[in-house]
């Protein structure tokens, strides 16, 4: 995969499920048959990664949420959807053509 | 927090987590211990009401959604539904037959409902068991053919098997079938009445030798370390959350969806709480006062099966059963009173042979 | 072909119970040969559709001896057939205790669990399509309970006279309703000139009445049971003339002319024995070879030898 800038967009890959309770995400990984118990960054960033919105959009989204310089939230934002899309939990949606019916989060 | 620690809050917190739907009672076999109550009527739910009930439960955060029946697959709409569920986000599974899991029916199953698991039925490790219990001749045939070929497709798949007197001399055959094709075994030893309270199917309900060769079975090959023998009520995950103050999930973690509408604590507890067609799931979930004095009993039943001792997790017991057997959901049946009693005097006979537990 | 791909999209996911979503809560009960057969699970418009067809035998609800449900099935489950130039047919598939059976916009069970039972499913909610769905099942239906009997569903045209009648059989083409005009035209009755029902009873052989008709439709004529003084063998021909039949041409033509049973070979003993009571000896009840031209030159032939009572053609 190339490397991820603000403009990248992202979804869940193919054969992962999530589900929020309270601040954690539950993953599957079908394929691997793995259940994943992820932290509340990583739940948002997952809900964030809906196939439409640009990673500038989640880093809008979570401004308000976060105390932390836009700086520093960029940084953590694009490394963190980096380390998910090297583990194989979110893809990049191509540049021309986006999926229609996709809603695969909450 | 690990996966147990999040099944226990779910319990505990009432957040539905998983569901079970009913699709339709129409099937490809005619299995003569099917639990459905085929006598029950009412109006279908519409396709748009699936979907619409599929929505609620996303937003509901229902990760798990099983999709079953009699024969799901026999639904018309099965793909769109599947589909749609692959959409939102689910972990599906489907509970199938596998009778007409085959050719283009079963690339379509993969690719567009790309279920996590097919769970089928086994019922025997012959074709003359097998087809007794299915009435269908040639259903276990078809059944092996459609496996390899499932499993050549890439689908995830999973056998289940209830032990009966019809079958219980072929539970190491049926392991060997699971085990030629790479695929895991969880054996039911409890077989339970229809869902009308009709006990017929108890009539061929497993003997006392075939549960003790059953859990004989088990603990030889823990100690062999030829595979664990999964025994269990299926429908359960396999996933036993940490201790909480509730039996089970029924009805705090999970429901079952009849094809009319009418909402269950889960698939064994045939007490409605509510319909789909009057109350949209929310409603049911937060407002139902059949699911408060469900969620009630399990902290009760829980009670009941702690008092007895070492022998309450032997027991194996479900209170949608005993409700369905007894009218009482807190009654100990006699069936699972047995099992205890059974799986209790093998595991000390294992205890004998060495010092590691074994789970039953 | 597999049993029902003709007709099925997912042949592989036919019902193998009687099971489903039902259309309605509404019942007919049809008081017919083997009956009286009680079809639950319709909607109003079906009901109505089975009522404007077999209206004159429905009776109240009341114990029935075979009981249909009748069952929801979606369209798109169902292939849409090109009906120019198609005979219609039904695919068959009988095993020891059931019939499978796979028609246009039809999937339909008997069941013997010990007794007969009937599950039809259907995408049709009513009218005019529905009846004929219908009646393809019940047509079945009957053809078996008459077998369970003792008796049998014959192809062939029934037509009476002075309380007697003659069965004229004959595969497609043979005359029938031809047949069948001919005696209305001369003041007999016709019962039916497509399906009728043969049982045996103290007075011997005898014809029933069933409401399944060919292109004369209900001719009008009284229900009951008619002693048979006569099978016939229709044969098209320029003069007219009888010739006798033995006894094993006699069953031979009436197994042929068994529809839906003649072919399940699990209850092919039971369907000779039947044969073998309703013609129980030569001669009993008497059997012909009809010739007949178009001039009904044989009507006079047959009062001599059967009947005894037609009147001159009007």
């Amino acid at each position: 995969m190339p490397a991820l800038d603000l403009t990248g967009v992202l979804k869940p890959a193919r054969d992962v499920r999530f589900r929020r309770i309270d601040d954690e995400a539950v993953v599957v990984r079908q394929r691997a048959g793995e259940v994943l118990v992820m932290n509340e960054t990583a739940a948002r960033l997952l809900e964030l990664a809906d196939g439409r919105a640009s990673v500038a959009d989640w880093v809008e989204a979570l401004a308000g949420e976060y105390a932390v310089g836009r700086e520093e939230l960029e940084r953590d934002v694009l490394r963190f959807a980096a380390e998910l899309a090297a583990e194989g939990m979110l893809e990049p949606v191509p540049a021309s053509g986006e999926r229609e019916g996709e809603d695969r989060g909450v | 927090m690990g996966f147990e620690q999040i099944l226990r809050k779910t319990w505990r917190d009432n957040v539905l987590f998983s569901v079970l739907v009913e699709l339709t009672y129409r099937c490809n076999l005619d299995c003569f211990f099917c639990y459905n109550d085929l006598g029950l009527r009412g109006e279908p739910l519409t396709t748009a009401q699936y979907l619409a009930f599929f929505a609620e439960l996303r937003d509901l955060q229902v990760l798990n959604l099983t999709l079953s029946g009699g024969e799901p697959l026999a639904h018309p709409d099965f793909l769109k539904l599947g589909a749609r569920a692959r959409e939102l986000g689910f972990v599906v599974r489907i509970k199938s037959n596998g009778h007409a899991l085959r050719g283009e029916l079963a690339r379509r199953v993969r690719d567009e409902v790309d279920p996590f698991l097919v769970e089928v039925s086994l019922h025997g490790a012959t074709a003359a068991t097998h087809d007794r219990q299915t009435r269908v001749p040639g259903s276990f045939d078809r059944l092996r053919a459609n496996l390899r070929e499932a499993l050549g497709l890439g689908l995830r798949v999973k056998i289940n098997s209830t032990v009966t007197c019809w079958n219980e001399g072929e539970i190491e055959g049926m392991l060997a079938f699971a085990d030629e094709l790479g695929v895991p075994l969880q054996l039911d030893p409890e077989v339970t009445p229809r869902d009308d309270g009709d006990r017929e199917p108890l009539s061929i309900a497993p003997s006392r030798e075939g549960l003790v060769r059953l859990f004989s079975l088990q603990a030889e090959r823990a100690r062999a370390g030829n595979g664990a023998v999964s025994v269990a009520r299926e429908g359960d995950e396999g996933i036993v959350p940490v201790p909480t103050e509730k039996h089970c999930g029924a009805g705090s973690a999970g429901i079952a969806v009849d094809p009319y509408g009418n909402v269950y604590p889960c698939v064994q507890w045939r007490r409605p709480v509510g319909n789909l067609h009057r109350q949209p799931i929310r409603e049911i979930w937060t407002g139902s006062a059949g699911l408060r004095e469900v969620r009630e009993l399990t902290v009760q039943a829980k009670a009941v099966v702690d008092a007895q001792g070492a022998a309450g997790p032997l027991l194996n017991f479900c209170p949608g059963s005993a409700a369905t057997r007894t009218g009482d959901p807190l009654g100990l049946y006699p069936d699972a009173v047995r099992r205890a009693e059974v799986l209790g005097e093998v595991l000390e006979r294992e205890k004998k042979r060495t010092l590691l537990p074994v789970v039953g | 072909m597999t049993f029902g791909a003709a007709f099925l999209t997912h042949p592989d996911l036919f019902p193998a119970r009687r099971a489903g979503a039902v259309w309605g809560d509404r019942t007919v009960t049809l008081a017919l040969p083997g009956g009286p057969y009680r079809f639950a699970g319709l909607n109003p418009e079906q009901a109505a559709a089975v009522h404007g067809r077999f209206g004159a035998h429905c009776v109240a609800a009341t114990a029935a001896a075979v009981e249909t449900l009748v069952f929801r099935m979606a369209e798109e489950e169902f292939r849409t057939i090109d009906t120019r130039g198609w005979e219609y047919g039904l695919d068959l598939d009988p095993a020891p205790a059931s019939l499978r059976l796979a028609g246009m916009r039809l999937a339909g069970r008997l069941d013997w669990r010990p007794d007969l039972a009937g599950s039809l499913w259907t995408p049709d909610a009513g009218g005019v399509s529905f009846a004929g769905i219908f009646e393809n099942l019940f047509r079945v239906l009957t053809a078996y309970r008459l077998l369970e009997l003792g008796g049998v569903l014959v192809h062939g045209a029934a037509v009476v006279s002075g309380g007697r009648s003659l069965l004229a059989l004959g595969r497609s083409g043979a005359g029938k309703t031809t047949f069948s005009r001919q005696a209305l035209a001369r003041g007999l009755d016709v019962l039916s000139d497509d399906l009728n029902a043969l049982r045996r009873s103290a007075a011997g052989t005898e014809v029933e009445k069933l409401p399944f008709t060919g292109d004369l439709g209900d001719a009008g004529s009284p229900g009951g049971r008619f002693p048979l003084a006569a099978l016939l063998r229709l044969e098209k021909s320029p003069e007219d003339a009888l010739v006798p039949l033995g006894r094993a041409e006699a069953m031979g033509l009436l197994l042929a002319c068994s529809p839906f049973v003649n072919v399940d070979p699990y209850r092919r003993e039971a369907l000779l024995a039947n044969l073998a009571s309703l013609l129980p000896a030569a001669g009993d009840p008497p059997a012909w070879a009809l010739r007949f031209s178009l001039s009904g030159g044989c009507w006079p032939i047959l009062d001599r030898q059967c009947l005894l009572s037609i009147s001159p053609a009007s």
